[in-house]
């Protein structure tokens, strides 16, 4: 599938991204700046959060309990469509995906 | 000129804490990366472990809870099961129990929380540098590095000032366990069991669950039930509340874990500025500098030289096979100096981008709690110095701790010139 990261000073990294892979391990592979994931996706640090695009959010779907948790935990705060994006895996349905960056 | 370079033969025993009087033995290290990086590894005090060098295996065992587990402890050497049970904190759970407590004490350590911090840390900054940089020679672990931690965590825990000397002194008897300068019980050379059931297996253990009860029920009197010790005493979602054991490890973990990290860090950045003399001129002139700084020092300090894990199922790597049960331990100390992560791993360069460093335990569930508030500290710290610093030059030869666990300058004679 492929990926769009749009990042605040309005550049964007698109990606190529194989199925079963986390959208935070595909951010580290391309170097996508503020995304770090520094508990390697196990819901402990909230260090890959994006917002997910309006256009995209029904299909992602909506964070469940433990990430929802973490999301009070992000370093610029939770907004509508925030999401931990280890916890979004690249799928087929997923083509064309755009997160956005938090500054 | 490089800040520091390793002295050991190659092939030091990495499990004693006397191979660390010099630094860690990095030559070793090095030569495990290259020749073994899976190595089987004696250990005269225990059970014999599996050692991880590499930073991409590191990344990828530390992403694998299940498989490498942290609830038979996570220090090299053994406990009984009946040890581990009365020392554990959270750091020695996993998944989900792990999440559960840490989820009651996140919140507090969360980036956003720990960036209301920034003027408090900026005012302390202020206070102790203006108060050390007012002679030109003294010890910049003593004078400055220990008592940024030290005075913040007492501002976050909400405990009286009189009483963090006496609190960073056992904090040091718990975690500088095996150094003598700094408790009367060295781990490795101790001849009684008494201590085995307290945290760290320290009398000192005991003495600051005394001072926890005693804070908690004066806090109680006083109507006070705010501040990050009240929060983890509340019950959790699922109604379960922290025993009376949990949270008297876990309160020893923040005054040992919150203190000598930090310090060690801001000792080995300073130790960096008095062999690279372009650091200072960096951090005086170059603004921008300060995104990636800390953590260039926080990856040069490495203050936890390791953790350990143990297999619940066999493993096969490198043409080896891990069996269950074995303990593996992942020596950050060592990945943080791997060629193959890092360009120049022996140079500090402040501006060094992306820097997967793995000083925090980056990659796992375990990952540091106190990271943001350890990043900031750092970060504020050197650039109150570098506004007042002309120059900086070592007076005299530095000394390590003697411990194979925290990585640590313990004496640093620096002398100054104010700008």
């Amino acid at each position: 599938m492929k990926v769009t990261w749009k990042i605040a000073d309005g550049t964007s990294i698109s990606a190529e991204v194989a199925t079963g892979v986390s959208l935070m391990e595909a951010a580290i592979a391309n170097n996508v700046p503020r995304i770090t994931g520094d508990c390697g996706g196990n819901l402990a640090c909230a260090t890959c959060h994006v917002f997910v695009d309006p256009d995209w959010v029904d299909k992602v779907g909506p964070p469940d309990g433990m990430e929802d948790g973490m999301l009070d935990m992000t370093e610029v705060g939770r907004a509508q469509h925030s999401r931990l994006s280890c916890q979004i895996i690249a799928s087929e349905d997923l083509d064309g995906l755009v997160l956005h960056v938090p500054v | 000129m490089t800040v520091w370079a390793p002295t050991d033969n190659g092939h030091a025993d990495i499990t004693s804490h006397d191979s660390y009087l010099e630094g860690v033995p990095h030559n070793t290290f090095a030569r495990l990366r290259r020749d073994d990086p899976l190595h089987w590894t004696e250990y005269s005090q225990g059970k014999a472990f599996w050692s991880v060098t590499r930073h991409a295996d590191i990344l990828a065992m530390n992403a694998k809870p299940a498989i490498f587990s942290s609830a038979q402890g996570i220090r090299m050497e053994d406990q009984t099961y009946e040890e581990y049970l009365a020392r554990r904190t959270f750091q020695e759970t996993d998944a989900p129990e792990h999440m559960m407590t840490r989820m009651k004490v996140a919140k507090a350590f969360s980036g956003p929380v720990i960036a209301g911090f920034e003027e408090a840390i900026r005012q302390l900054c202020a206070e102790i540098l203006d108060e050390a940089l007012s002679v030109s020679e003294f010890d910049a672990t003593k004078t400055i590095a220990r008592q940024l931690p030290m005075r913040m965590l007492g501002r976050i825990l909400g405990l009286p000032d009189e009483d963090l000397p006496w609190l960073v002194e056992k904090g040091d008897a718990l975690i500088a366990n095996t150094d003598p300068d700094f408790t009367t019980h060295v781990l490795d050379k101790m001849t009684t069991h008494e201590f085995r059931m307290m945290p760290f297996n320290s009398p000192a253990g005991a003495e600051l669950y005394v001072y926890a009860k005693d804070l908690m029920a004066r806090k109680a009197a006083a109507g006070e039930n705010d501040g990050v010790l009240n929060m983890i005493l509340q019950p959790g979602k699922d109604g379960s509340t922290i025993t009376d054991e949990e949270f008297r490890n876990f309160f020893c973990l923040l005054v040992a874990a919150g203190n000598d990290t930090t310090r060690y860090s801001i000792a080995a950045g300073i130790q960096a500025m008095c062999h690279q003399p372009e650091l200072l001129d960096q951090m005086r002139s170059d603004t921008a500098i300060w995104e990636t700084a800390g953590d260039e020092i926080i990856r040069w300090a490495t203050p936890a030289i390791y953790f350990r894990r143990t297999a619940t199922e066999d493993v096969e790597m490198h043409g080896k096979t891990i069996r269950a049960r074995d303990k593996v331990i992942y020596w950050f100390a060592s990945g943080n100096r791997d060629e193959a992560a890092f360009e120049t791993p022996f140079k500090v360069d402040l501006s060094r981008k992306p820097n997967r460093h793995l000083s925090f335990g980056q990659g796992g569930p375990h990952v540091c709690l106190g990271m943001w508030l350890a990043r900031l500290e750092v970060k504020i710290l050197f650039q109150e110095l570098a506004k007042r610093l002309g120059s900086i030059e070592a007076a005299g030869p530095h000394k390590f701790l003697r411990s194979n666990f925290v990585g640590g300058i313990k004496e640093l004679p620096v002398r100054i010139k104010r700008c």
